[in-house]
Order: structure tokens, then sequence, then C-alpha cells
């Protein structure tokens, strides 16, 4: 629990010496598996800070709420994370002089469900520690082992950036990159389908859509002041729920954050109805890093996104 | 009431009978984690080991979007055309607290106005509960005055036993839902239904991760409007519609019609949420609610205070969909037991 000490001393030195007027974190949410977002202002609250294989959320956008704030934000952020305040800086959604970035190399989560299918929710869990084979979670009733294999997150299969690409403090030793799953497995699979299965593989997941808007809002890439789905002139989606408007909400979606989806996952974790949304995103993503041969979107704050710059050596064979 | 029993054999039969006789709606399981309620063509479609829907099935009586009247012009009038006729519909395998949710959306729309819409379907739907056999962690409905084998509502019982299904019947709709396949129950002589139920009933009762305590939280609510907390609970909310949609006693909607040629269409009603910014965004852009800070207060007061001060009844019925699929876990339990703590240290602002 050395990064979760740090991070408590960080939090603390920065709100005494007003180097920060806010620090978002993780403290512990209602129950075991579970985590909330953290808004700590005052040196006695920084306790509530925590750090655990279970802080799932993505927090940089977050710092949306407070880009009027009168001193610096100071917000925590994973690899994927990382990613996003990149994004945001390039974005000009936040200045980066008025953030504070305290970095946390994460060696992949612990999948909540999972944990919550052996823990009592009521109990608290009071050190947690990884090693290559598994999770260990210590909590007021005993020290709890969760297999690597069966028990990471999936999206941690695939981490690109176990260290955070940006950070003003790194609050636990860089881990370099190790071997991953390809993340472009499942992407190439539902490639290879007939158009026919795609289209009805896509149609059976849109079909149950419920349109609660949770993958947009959680998207650190979907920025706009006002976001062209709750635009009511001109329309251009309509709030019927149907397969043919939720088709057209998705493939909007999509090819917004086209190049600046940062693959961080979030809106697949939110889904309520488990819309595999990572691989519609991956599958732009996959394109783009064919068609430009660029990192993923995020990945260095010096170099823009394909589809927000220009270069004499783009691809042109559409012109 | 009378009580029966049938055997799984016999129960298999009677689905599919009902299935040709009425539109049955069932839990089906969608995807691994995805369990929702459809119209099915046979039993062996139908999940009856479910849990808890990932939707409530309020979507039947209240659908998402739903087709209020065709509209159309012809030698300078306009005419209207009904939309929605409904045939007569099973909800079949009904959880209890779906059922009590259902009661709770029934005096919103069959109040001062009578809601012909959904009055329809309401008429036209019969309601055949099926009581827990577990409960899963966020369930909590045991503290909002249901309970996992309390049918109260529904118009049939039933409660899974050892040799099959046992099946009271709670109202004459129900009754002749039996009486039609009478050959297929027999007649439970000696109450084992009951008190297999009943047996249910109290071993469930213990498995309850927590238990809530709501009194007082009304009268709290009815005195203080502004809290520091709804601020507190704000920042992290996304203000997404999950909680909203999901829950079955949700109730607000939007009406819009559809014309491609400005001369006929179609006016419909679609699910509105009370969390989304533009919810109460008039014309000319003024919000009353303009932060997430009141979007998230009308929606603990809908459900704790404004729902008991309209209809005498709560506005959850404890099924955790929310607690469950809240992104940033913002869990009604907790808010309960925070606004316990907050009547009780009284920290609250200068008033």
């Amino acid at each position: 629990m050395k990064v979760q000490e740090n991070l408590r001393d960080i939090a603390r030195k920065l709100l005494v010496n007003k180097e920060a007027t806010l620090v978002i974190g993780y403290a512990p949410g209602s129950e075991v598996s579970r985590v909330i977002p953290a808004f700590i202002r005052k040196e006695e609250e920084v306790d509530h800070l925590i750090w655990n294989p279970l802080c799932v959320n993505n927090l940089a956008k977050y710092l949306l709420d407070y880009n009027q704030e009168p001193g610096k934000v100071a917000v925590v952020v994973k690899g994927c994370d990382s990613r996003a305040i990149v994004r945001l800086i390039q974005d000009n959604q936040i200045p980066r002089e008025k953030i504070i970035i305290l970095g946390i190399p994460c060696p992949g989560l612990l999948d909540p469900e999972t944990v919550a299918s052996r823990l009592n929710p009521n109990t608290q869990i009071l050190s947690a520690s990884l090693n290559e084979q598994a999770f260990s979670i210590q909590t007021e009733e005993g020290i709890f082992t969760f297999s690597r294999n069966e028990s990471l997150l999936e999206k941690c299969r695939s981490c690109e950036h176990h260290t955070p690409v940006i950070a003003d403090f790194m609050l636990g030793e860089e881990i370099p990159p190790a071997n991953r799953v390809d993340p472009f497995e499942k992407v190439k699979k539902l490639e290879d389908l007939p158009v026919k299965d795609r289209s009805d593989y896509w149609d059976k997941q849109f079909q149950r859509c419920l349109r609660c808007y949770a993958c947009r809002n959680v998207c650190p890439a979907c920025t706009c002041r006002e976001c062209v789905f709750d635009q009511a002139e001109p329309c251009w989606i309509a709030k019927a729920n149907n397969l043919s408007e939720n088709t057209a909400f998705h493939l909007i979606r999509a090819f917004h954050v086209a190049g600046r989806c940062v693959d961080c996952g979030e809106c697949d974790r939110v889904c309520p109805v488990n819309i595999p949304l990572t691989l519609l995103n991956r599958k732009i993503l996959k394109d783009i890093k064919d068609l430009f041969n660029v990192p993923t979107p995020g990945t260095n704050l010096n170099e823009l996104p394909p589809l927000g710059s220009f270069t004499n050596s783009d691809p042109d064979e559409f012109m | 009431m009378n009580a029966y029993i049938i055997t799984r054999d016999n129960l298999r039969t009677w689905i599919d009978a009902l299935i040709r006789d009425y539109t049955l709606v069932a839990p089906v399981r969608e995807e691994e984690k995805v369990s929702l309620f459809k119209p099915v063509g046979s039993f062996t479609e139908i999940d009856l080991n479910y849990t808890n829907s990932t939707i409530s099935p309020k979507g039947w009586l209240f659908p998402q979007t739903e087709e209020m009247f065709f509209f159309f012009t012809s030698d300078n009038q306009i005419n209207l055309e009904d939309a929605c006729k409904p045939g007569t519909t099973i909800l079949f395998g009904l959880r209890p607290c779906d059922v009590k949710g259902i009661i709770a959306l029934d005096p919103v729309f069959n109040g001062t106005y009578q809601d012909c819409y959904y009055q329809m379907r309401r008429q036209n739907t019969i309601l055949v509960c099926l009581c827990c056999t577990r409960v899963e962690r966020h369930c909590f409905c045991n503290s909002m005055g249901g309970g996992p084998t309390n049918g109260e509502g529904a118009d049939l019982l039933l409660t899974e036993m050892e040799d099959g299904y046992g099946i009271e019947v709670l109202t004459s709709r129900g009754e002749e839902l039996v009486n039609k396949y009478h050959q297929l129950f027999a007649v439970d002589g000696d109450n084992r239904v009951s008190k297999t139920r009943d047996e249910m009933g109290k071993k469930l009762a213990s498995q309850f991760s927590r238990k809530v305590d709501i009194s007082g939280i009304k009268e709290f609510l009815d005195q203080h409007f502004e809290l520091p907390y709804w601020n507190e609970l704000a920042q992290r909310c996304l203000g997404c519609g999950i909680c909203t949609f999901i829950c079955p006693t949700c109730h607000c909607f939007d009406i819009f019609d559809q014309s491609p040629d400005g001369e006929s269409g179609v006016r419909s009603r679609c699910w509105d949420s009370c969390m989304f910014s533009h919810f109460t965004r008039m014309a000319g852009g003024h919000n009353p609610r303009p932060t997430k800070k009141e979007r998230i207060r009308n929606r603990f007061l809908h459900k704790l205070k404004y729902h008991r001060d309209r209809y005498n009844l709560d506005g959850c019925v404890g099924c955790g969909r929310c607690i469950n699929k809240c992104p940033v876990n913002i869990d009604i339990r907790q808010i309960i037991a925070d606004l316990q703590e907050v009547a009780r240290y009284d920290q609250l602002p200068l008033s």
C-alpha cells in the first residue's frame, strides 16, 4: 500500500501548501467491490483517499467540471486514464498548467464482479497486492487471493500503458510494458464475418440500447458544450428508441470520437445493457492505426491526433 | 383464495398453452449478463432462474417509445387514428419487487388524469409473480415494505417447490388463467404452497446484505430541501439516464411528433430522464434545475418523499437495479443511511 501512502502524503502537501485546491481521487464505495470518485478539499479528508485494484473509474473527465476552479486541481490517473488527460489538454479543454497529475503505475485491475461474488459486501479492504500469479486482498475478514488469470479486468489484459504517459508526481515505480493480449483480436474476428452476420451482430446489440447516454457522459473524448444528441433544432436523432435511431446514435458517437478515443474502456464498463462499445471504438482505432501508422490517441502530448492535424504524407487515395 | 400445485412438466404445457392463447412476456437471458422481459414463442426461451431483469418490466405497460396516434390531413382537416391496440398480455415470472413497481405506477397514470394508454395496457395485462429463491447483494425490498415472497398486487403468485410450482390465486383474473387449463393443476388441500412460501420467506429474510432504515426520512426531507449533501453526491454523478431507465417506478416521458412530409405522421411519447441536463429546459433556455445538484436532489426526493406525498406509496421498491448499474456507485441505500446521519447530527446549512 505504498502507493496509497504516497498518494495521501502528496495530496496533503498539495492542499496544505495551497498548491492545489482540490484533489480528485478514489474513496471506498458503499460495498467492498466498489470505489467512488472522491473530491478532497480539506486536509482532514485526505485519508479518505485510497488506491486498490478496484479503482476502475477514469477520473480525467471530472476535470471539465472544474475548469473555472481558481486554484489548481490534482487528479489521480492510471496508465489508461492518463491518455485521456493528454486528450483533454490537446483539445484545449483543460490548460496543462491548471492541473497536477498524480500518476499511478497500475499493474492491472481486478474485475469488481469477481470480488463481489466472493467477499462480504460490507467488509473493508485493508490492503491489496499483486504478484505475477494472483491478487491478494486483505479485508477485515481475512486474506483472499484471486488468480490473475481469472480475475483480471478484461480491458487490462491488453493494457498498453501500465505507467501513466504523463504525470507531475509518479506515485509508484514505473511498470515496463509487458506481454499483452492483442487488443484487436475480437475486432479481427468480427471483421472476418460476412456482412450479413456482422450486421445481425450489431443489430442485436443496438436493439437493446436504452439511450441512457452513459457511454457519452463518461467519455473523455465527448466534450462538446452541447451534444448533437441533445439538440432539439435540428433534431439529428429522434428521441424514439428503435433500432434505426439507436444505430444512428452509436455510429455517430463512434465517429465523433474517432481518432480521439483513447481506448480507456469506460463506455464499455458503464453500459447497463453490456453493449460491447470497445469493439466499435477499436475497429475505428485499428483502421486509423493501419491508415496513418500512429500510436493510440493520447500517447504523446506533442503528437496531434491524425484526424485533427494535417501533413503532406497523409494518405490521399480517396481524392 | 385458492391454491394449486403444478408439476414441472405441466408447467411447461401450461406456459406453451398460454403462449398459444395470449402474448406471453417473460424473462429471457439475452446475453451472459443481460436478462430482459421479452415476448416468447416457447417455454424453452424462458429463464425462470433469473434474479432480477436488467431493465424493469415496466416497459410492457409504459413502453420506452409508445405511439399514441397517427395523424394525417385530408380535405383541409386533420384526422386522427388510434395507434395502440394491445391484446391481452401475460407478464410471467415477475419478481415481487417489480409487481410492487407496477402498483407504484398505477396511481400516477390512474389519478386525476386518466392515462388511456397506460390504462389500456394495464387492463389487458395479467401479472404472474414468481417468488424469489435467492437474494442478490443489492436487493433491499424488505426495507421498502416488500419481500422476496410477497406477491401482493399480482394476479397469480408462483412459488418454486421440490416437485413443481405452487400457485396461489390472488384475483379473479388469475383464477381464470388457472380454470381455463384446470386439468394441469392439482388442488393444494393442505396449505403446502403457503407453508413452502413462508419457509422460503423466512430463509431469505436473513440473506439481505443490508437493512435500510427509511423511518423519518420523508419527514426530514419535508423540512429540509436545501442540504449540502446533495452537492456532495452531485459531484460524482455523470448525469446519465441509467438509474431512471432501469428503475421500475420512474415514469417521466416526453411527447414528440414525427412527420416526414408535414402532412401526416405519428405522435409518440418516450421515456425521459430527470437526470438529463435538458430535462427541465424551457423554451427560451431557462432551466430551473441548472446543475447536477438540483437534478439528483429531485430524483431522490421523488423516490423518498414526493411519491409518498402524492400517493402514499414509496417511490422505491428496493429492487437494487440502480445500485448495481450506477457507474459511480450512487447507492440509494447509502443515501438513506447518510440522510439518517445528517438528520441525527444536524449537519445542516444555517437555516
